[in-house]
C-alpha cells in the first residue's frame, strides 16, 4: 500500500460566515458546526469555542482529540465509523490539517477524562498544548446511558473533524510525504540485508467505556490480525475509551502512531518495517492467552527479526504486555517494549503490574503517579466540577480560586505509552 | 495483601482473573476466575447460573485451603 500524506500547516483557527482555509488559517462556521453536531439527538446542547497555545486557558473534561484530515482518494476517512467500510484505506491520498486539533469536551461520561492547559506547567506534559484547539463542549440529553453519551461524545468529534479536512478536499498542501509498504514477498526482498522489524500494536479493549474501534468494530471483539501502517494514517483506528488521560491513546495519536513514523523513517536505512500486528487486551485470561499466541505466531510467521511493542493503559493490560513479549521471544523474535510506569506516589510500588524475564529491553515514557500543581486560569472550556474525581485527581485537591494539585495522569497524553511525549526514564 | 496476610502464618488462597499476575506477586496458592468485570459470576448467564459459579469457585477455594503446597499451584479443577 502506497499513501500520499499532503499537509497543511494551520496557525489560527477563527469564527466566520464560511468555513474555509486561507494564508494558514481556518476559518470555521460555528453555527454550522453546531447544528451537525446536535443532529444527534442523544445531544441537547453543542458551542464551540477557540484554544490557543499561551492563553490561561483550561480544557477539561477532555473525551478525545482528533486531527482533521479528508480522503481526497481511496476510500473514507474513519471507516467503518463514519466513512464507509469500503474500500479499506491506507493508499491513495489524504489530507491532514497540522497544527490544529478538534477537542471533545463535556459532562464526564467516566471518571477517566482529562486535562489541557494552554499554558502553565502542565502545558509542558501535553502535545495539545501547543496546538490550536476547536473545541467541541456538548451537553447529553437528561438520563441517558453513560455508553450511549460516550458514542454520541466520539462521533460528534469524528464528525467535525471531518467536515474540517473536507475543506482541504480541493487545495494544494504545504507539504507531501510518501509512504509505502509492499506486500510480505516484495517487502522482504526490498531490503534483504536489514533486519525484519514489526510494531505490534495493543488496543485498549478492556470494556466498560475502555474501548477502541478497528474499521468500526469493537476491538474487543477481534482476533491478532496483520495490517498496513498506512491504514492507521487514514483513521481505521479510532478512540473510543474512558481510560486514564496520561496514557489513553486520543484519536490523535492513532492518527499520528510515532512508533509507526519512526519505524518509516529508519525503513531502508537500518530496518526493513514489515508492518504491524494489530492486538487488543482483553479481560478474561483464555483471550490473553489466546491472542498472544497468536501475535508470537504471526511473528514467527513472518520471519520477523524484532518487534515494538505498545500498550493502552496500565494495569491488568500489563500482564498482556508481558504475555507478548514472553512468547514472542520464545518464538525467536527479539522484543523491545515500550510503556509508562505506575510506581505510586511515593514512587516504592512496582512500576508495572507484570513482568516477565524475557523483558530484557523497554523504553519507559516517565510515570504518571508524580504530582504538579496547576494554578488557576482565566478561562475554562468545559468545566472543573468533577476534577477531584477524574483520575490524578483526590478529594480536596481543588483550591477556592481554582488551582488544584493533581498527579500527572490527569493530563492528557502526558506519559502516553507509546513514546509521543518528552519524559523518559534512563537506567544508571 | 496476598503476601502480608502469609507472613503471619494465616494460608491465602487467591481468586483472581489474571493468573500471571498473581503468579508474578507471590500468591501460593491461586483459583482462577471468571473475568475482570465479574470475578465470581456471568452476567450473560443469569443470577441462578452466577450463583452456581460461585458456589463452584468459593467451594474450590476453601478445599485449596485445605491443601498443603510446597510451590505456587493454580487450583484449574475440582479434584486434586
Amino acid at each position: 500500500m502506497r499513501l500520499e500524506l499532503g499537509k497543511f500547516v494551520i496557525k489560527d483557527i477563527q469564527f466566520a460566515e464560511e468555513s474555509h482555509i486561507e494564508n494558514q488559517v481556518l476559518y470555521v462556521n460555528k453555527a454550522e458546526v453546531e447544528a451537525m453536531v446536535l443532529e444527534d439527538d442523544k445531544l441537547k446542547e453543542c458551542h464551540l469555542d477557540i484554544a490557543r497555545p499561551g492563553e490561561a486557558t483550561r480544557i477539561t473534561p477532555v473525551k478525545d482529540v482528533i486531527e482533521p484530515r479528508v480522503k481526497v482518494s481511496g476510500g473514507e476517512i474513519f471507516p467503518g465509523v463514519i466513512g464507509k467500510v469500503s474500500p479499506q484505506v491506507g493508499s491513495g491520498r489524504t489530507h491532514a490539517l497540522d497544527g490544529c486539533c478538534v477537542v471533545t469536551v463535556g459532562r464526564i461520561v467516566g471518571f477517566q477524562e482529562g486535562v489541557i492547559d494552554m499554558s502553565g506547567p502542565a502545558a509542558d506534559y501535553c502535545p495539545f498544548s501547543k496546538t490550536v484547539n476547536l473545541c467541541v463542549v456538548i451537553e447529553p440529553q437528561e438520563g441517558l446511558e453513560t455508553h450511549v453519551y460516550e458514542r454520541a461524545g466520539r462521533l460528534a468529534g469524528l464528525k467535525t473533524a471531518a467536515y474540517l479536512g473536507e475543506l482541504a478536499r480541493k487545495l494544494e498542501p504545504d507539504t507531501l510525504e510518501v509512504f509505502e509498504t509492499k506486500s510480505v514477498f516484495e517487502q522482504a526482498a526490498q531490503y534483504p540485508d536489514l533486519p525484519k522489524v514489526g510494531y505490534i500494536h495493543m488496543l485498549q479493549s478492556q470494556g466498560l467505556l475502555h474501548d477502541t474501534y478497528y474499521y468500526g468494530v469493537d476491538a474487543k471483539q477481534i482476533v491478532p490480525t496483520f495490517m498496513y501502517p498506512t491504514e492507521i494514517m487514514d483513521g481505521a483506528i479510532v478512540s473510543g475509551n474512558c481510560v486514564a488521560p496520561c496514557d489513553k491513546v486520543t484519536s490523535y495519536h492513532h492518527l499520528h502512531n510515532p512508533v509507526i513514523e519512526d519505524c518509516y523513517r529508519h525503513h531502508g536505512k537500518d530496518i526493513n518495517f514489515m508492518g504491524v500486528i494489530l492486538t487488543n487486551e482483553n479481560v478474561f485470561l483464555a483471550d490473553k492467552e489466546r491472542h498472544s499466541d497468536m501475535v508470537a505466531k504471526f511473528c514467527q510467521w513472518l520471519e520477523l527479526d524484532g518487534v515494538l511493542i505498545t500498550e493502552e493503559g496500565y494495569g491488568n493490560p500489563d500482564t498482556d504486555l508481558m504475555m507478548n513479549c514472553r512468547k514472542v521471544e520464545r518464538a525467536g523474535t527479539k522484543v523491545c517494549l515500550i510503556t509508562d510506569e505506575f510506581p505510586g506516589k511515593d514512587g516504592k510500588s512496582a512500576s508495572l503490574a507484570d513482568t516477565c524475564e524475557e523483558a530484557t529491553a523497554l523504553a519507559s515514557c516517565g510515570q504518571g503517579n508524580a504530582t504538579l500543581k496547576f494554578p488557576a486560569m482565566d478561562k475554562v472550556i468545559g468545566m472543573m466540577d468533577y476534577i477531584e474525581s477524574q483520575i490524578g485527581g483526590w478529594a480536596g485537591c481543588v483550591n477556592e480560586d481554582g488551582s488544584f494539585e493533581a498527579e500527572l495522569q490527569i493530563i492528557i497524553a502526558s506519559t502516553i505509552a507509546n513514546g509521543f511525549n518528552k519524559l523518559a526514564a534512563r537506567g544508571y | 495483601m496476598v503476601k502480608g496476610i502469609e507472613k503471619y502464618g494465616i494460608p491465602v488462597v487467591h481468586i483472581c482473573t489474571v493468573v500471571p499476575i498473581s503468579r508474578t506477586i507471590g500468591a501460593n496458592r491461586i483459583v482462577p476466575a471468571v473475568g475482570i468485570p465479574y470475578p465470581l459470576g456471568d452476567p450473560t448467564q443469569g443470577e441462578d447460573e452466577s450463583r452456581k459459579i460461585r458456589e463452584k469457585l468459593v467451594t474450590r477455594a476453601l478445599k485449596a485451603l485445605e491443601t498443603p503446597v510446597d510451590e505456587q499451584t493454580v487450583f484449574e479443577k475440582d479434584e486434586w
